[in-house]
């Protein structure tokens, strides 16, 4: 390893840390979030499914460190409360990859074949118990690969936290250039780390997606 | 809620407004470019018969796309610092680099969805490998990439706002610089924020209404 990378390895692995928080945290509150967003627009709830879509519509049309920007600088002017750049930032990641996870799960719901759920009812299941048994496990099955791909998509957008000023993989890389000025080191050893991370998760996803996958289908 | 709403001054600041826009409008455009550019060679050489081109086209979207965009704009400005490349450059290549690579499995998937027929005719008709791709292959694959390009570029204008980073006089940035001046920060934010998805409804409704992607659509609609 490069000796500039050792030298300032316990700094860059603090920012490692912060950037795989900050990735966990936003993985998790935007799925949660995403759940009733999807459910509600694929349940066509009156009112609520309206404004689910223009929140999602907004959100798929504004770019990331806008948004950022908006969590950081204009709610707490607006709504007049403090906030430091993390919280902003999880607040921010999260809203943001919430719409396009809802995206995807409203797709792998609407991909369960209608008949499915007529057979369900056919059944006498009441309406709660076929969605809970038959279209969610199925819908999930569908949606996982692409959950994956905007977790990966999330974790490389974490680094937009740095222009806030969180010390994150790339804001910690970015002071230690500024200080001992090695760019082509520092960014090559920073790069080869988000590949490695990126990568392992869209393994994961691959391994859980096998393992889920029923047999026959 | 106390906030007191003023948009007097952003209004006075449009000129500047104005001039990010045409900046973000600028870099998005000449960064699809870029991204088509390499997306045809690398997406082509990933559709190829033999595993080398392939192996090179993998080799190249996994370790382009799996690196977030804003090291890919600093390599060029910090790495390669030594170069002194204006800024604009930089965020050009930055962007086209990244975007190529998922422009390259766009036009990989547009390629292999052409039937083997296609160019085993033109092959018997004695046309060359490169006519074959021209004339043939990419004009019929264009149509059938069209919805996923436009969904490219839309992405592209959102992620120009990361050239705000190095200081390129993008909308985002000029959003920084008014509010600097005005102290009228959610004013701003939600000016630019409008503009961004006017910008971005605007492209991705209109590629679809380009003639060439028009004709498919009709004739899916008719089969």
């Amino acid at each position: 390893m490069p000796e500039v990378i050792l030298h300032n390895l316990p700094f860059l692995a603090a920012g490692l840390r912060t950037t795989l928080s900050l990735a966990a945290w936003t993985g998790v509150l935007g799925t949660a979030l995403a759940i009733p967003v999807a459910l509600l627009r694929y349940l066509r709830v009156p009112v609520a499914a309206q404004i689910c879509a223009a929140y999602v519509g907004f959100i798929r049309g504004t770019p990331l460190l806008v948004v950022l920007m908006l969590c950081y600088f204009a709610l707490p002017a607006l709504f007049n409360y403090r906030t430091s750049a993390y919280p902003a930032c999880v607040l921010g990641f999260s809203v943001f990859v919430a719409a396009y996870c809802a995206e995807d799960m409203r797709a792998g719901l609407l991909a369960v074949p209608v008949s499915l759920i007529e057979a369900g009812l056919a059944l006498g299941l009441p309406r709660g118990r076929v969605l809970r048994l038959i279209v969610l496990p199925l819908a999930a099955r569908v949606a996982l690969p692409a959950l994956f791909g905007q977790y990966v998509r999330m974790l490389k957008y974490t680094s937009v936290a740095s222009v806030l000023g969180v010390a994150e993989l790339t804001g910690s890389s970015v002071l230690v250039n500024a200080r001992v000025f090695q760019p082509l080191t520092i960014l090559a050893t920073v790069a080869a780390t988000y590949l490695v991370i990126c990568l392992s998760v869209s393994l994961a996803g691959r391994l859980l997606q096998r393992r889920l996958a029923t047999p026959g289908g | 809620m106390h906030y007191a709403f003023q948009w007097a001054p952003i209004w006075e600041h449009r000129d500047q407004i104005e001039q990010g826009l045409l900046v973000t409008i600028a870099l998005s455009a000449a960064a699809l470019l870029g991204a088509v550019l390499i997306g045809c060679l690398v997406g082509t050489a990933g559709a190829a018969k033999h595993k080398l081109p392939r192996a090179g086209a993998l080799l190249y979207v996994e370790s382009v796309r799996n690196v977030p965009l804003l090291l890919h704009i600093y390599f060029w400005y910090l790495g390669l610092s030594a170069l002194e490349l204006p800024a604009f450059l930089c965020a050009w290549f930055g962007l086209s680099i990244y975007s190529g690579a998922y422009a390259a499995e766009i036009v990989r998937a547009g390629v292999l969805s052409i039937a083997p027929g296609q160019a085993e005719g033109a092959a018997a008709l004695g046309l060359r490998r490169w006519q074959i791709m021209c004339l043939v292959i990419y004009p019929q694959a264009f149509r059938a990439i069209a919805p996923s390009l436009a969904s490219l570029f839309s992405q592209l204008i959102k992620d120009s706002s990361l050239a705000s980073v190095v200081a390129v006089g993008e909308l985002t940035y000029q959003a920084g610089a008014i509010e600097a001046d005005t102290f009228r920060t959610f004013e701003v934010y939600i000016t630019i924020t409008v503009l961004y998805l006017i910008l971005v409804t605007a492209v991705s409704h209109a590629l679809l209404w380009l003639p060439a992607a028009r004709a498919v659509a009709v004739r899916i609609d008719d089969a």
